[in-house]
Formats: C-alpha cells, structure tokens, sequence
C-alpha cells in the first residue's frame, strides 16, 4: 500500500504516489531555481507544467489511476536536465555557484555557543568559527573580550530569516540560492537525525 | 576554445529559426511544435523548447490562444505575429546567405 497525493498540474488533477510527487517537485523546483526573471519563470514554469500534465493523461487509463514513480522517470528523460533546459549561458550559474550579494554582520543563531556572535563573524569574515572564538578567548584573557562581546550581542542583530542567514554569508538573495539554502538546511537535518539513530 | 558551446549556441539559432518557420505555417501548441522537432532530430530533449517560446512570446514574434482538448488539458496555441513574419523572412534571406557562404568555402 502507498499514500498518494492529489495534485493539480495544467488546470488538472492527477493522483501521484508520493514518492513519484517528491520527485516531481524537486525536479520542478530545480529548474525554477535556473530562471531568474519573474516573467519568464512563469512562462516556462506553466508551459512546462501544462506538458507534463499531458505527458501524464497519456500514461493514465481505466486500467492505470495513478502516476508513479516510473512514470515521473520518463517524463523528466524527456522533459531534460534543468541545464539543458535553461541552456548553456546559465549552466555555470546553475551548478549550484552562488552568486554574492551584499554582506552585512548578524550573529548565527545556528551556530552558537552563547550569543552566536563568533558564529556570525565567523560567517561574516568567512574565517573558522572555532579560530574565531579562540580570537575572543584570549581577548578576554586580555581584559577587552568580555565587553566586546556583550557589545557586540547588544548591538548585532540575530539572523532570524533565510534572507539574513544569506546575507550573513554574502550569497545575494534569489530564488536559486533560497533553494540552495534549503537544500543545505535539509541535508544537514537530515544527517544529525541519522546520527541519532 | 569552447566547441561544446559554439555548437549548442548554433544549433539554438537554428531552432529559434525553425519554430518561427514551423508557425508559418500554421498556428500550433507545444505537442506540435515538438514533435515536428523531433522528427527532424534538431531537439533531443523537450525542456528545451519552452524558453526559447516564452523569449519569442515577450520579444512580440508570438501571440498565443487557449484552446479546449478533448484528451488532455487545455493547450496553448501559438501563431506568428506581424513582427514575428518580418524577423521570419529576415532570418531566412540571412540562412540563405549563410549557406551560400559556407559551401563556397567548403567546396574550395
């Protein structure tokens, strides 16, 4: 037995296994992440859409309800790669490079031992944050540490949202590198709770 | 030099060029278009088409109807604009041109 979702792809509802939707989903989402005109992305996103919604009404029948896993394989075989989709002048930009934007300093409520302000200079000055709390460390061996740091707690921001979070790293704010972060964020969820286990 | 690149962006050209001259003659939607595409193995994977339709659609070369299907969802058809027929016959004086000029230097 397997769970299904009802999804609506062209203006039409299909049931899709679930592990066939989370794969339709990261694919369509992937070459989302290729198109950064708002315009255009809708464009190509429906017009896409509507392709693989008839892809999908020519797999079904009376004998056949449901769209698999195997049925979401074939459509993206012929659908193609995200790059080749989006051609060749955007694959470099594709490959998961982020592009920069502008930088500015929060502390990294992810990466925190007590404010997360080494954390997110650490970030900020792309050095180790383990090096950077050594910095600290001996600062207040030297008397300065302690202030500077609740200073620096006082008056830097926290990193609540995803766009702070890239900031935090210089990585300019688009859809792509949101993806990314996602993505990133999933991964390591993912690792910790296999470490648990 | 990059060949893999020089090669894609060519045979980009020529698909812009072949859309437009496949809408010529007469409107079609995507399925059409596509499967006119394959037959003569200019496209190998679907996605491909579907930006170069949108880039034509915003820089006014192509309009587009909604028309019902009996099977299927709804589909998109497109037609050439007056714009769309000019660039038309520009590009196909130009792939004359082109054609000439490369076989002359072939053949010598």
């Amino acid at each position: 037995m397997k769970k299904t979702f009802s999804v609506n792809l062209g203006n039409r509802v299909y049931n899709i296994d679930e592990d066939a939707y989370l794969k339709l989903n990261a694919y369509l989402e992937r070459i989302e992440g290729h198109f950064s005109d708002q315009k255009e992305r809708e464009d190509i996103m429906n017009d896409i859409e509507l392709r693989i919604s008839e892809l999908f009404s020519e797999r079904l029948g009376v004998n056949k309800q449901v769209i698999t896993y195997t049925d979401v394989d074939e459509v993206i075989r012929i659908m193609g790669d995200p790059h080749e989709i989006s051609g060749t002048e955007e694959e470099s930009r594709g490959t998961g490079e982020r592009r920069s934007g502008p930088r500015r300093i929060y502390r990294d409520p992810d990466d925190r031992m007590i404010g997360g302000v080494c954390g997110g200079l650490a970030a900020y000055t792309h050095i180790d944050p383990v090096i950077m709390r050594l910095i600290f460390v001996v600062l207040l061996f030297m008397g300065v540490g302690l202030l500077a740091y609740i200073i620096l707690w006082i008056v830097v921001p926290e990193a609540k949202t995803t766009a702070q979070k890239l900031e935090m790293r210089g990585d300019s704010v688009n859809a792509s590198n949101i993806g990314n972060f996602f993505r990133d964020e999933f991964e390591s969820v993912k690792k910790s709770f296999r470490r648990r286990k | 030099m990059d060949f893999e690149n020089a090669k894609a962006q060519m045979r980009k050209g020529v698909l812009e060029f072949c859309i437009l001259s496949i809408l010529s003659k007469g409107d079609a939607y995507a399925t059409d278009i596509l499967n006119k595409l394959k037959e003569s193995q200019l496209i190998v994977v679907e996605g491909t088409l579907y930006p170069l339709l949108s880039r034509q659609k915003n820089s006014g070369l192509l309009s587009y109807r909604w028309e019902e299907s009996t099977q299927g969802p709804p589909r998109k058809y497109y037609a050439l604009t007056e714009k769309g027929n000019e660039v038309l016959k520009e590009l196909e004086s130009s792939w004359r041109e082109l054609i000439d000029a490369v076989d002359s230097i072939l053949k010598k």
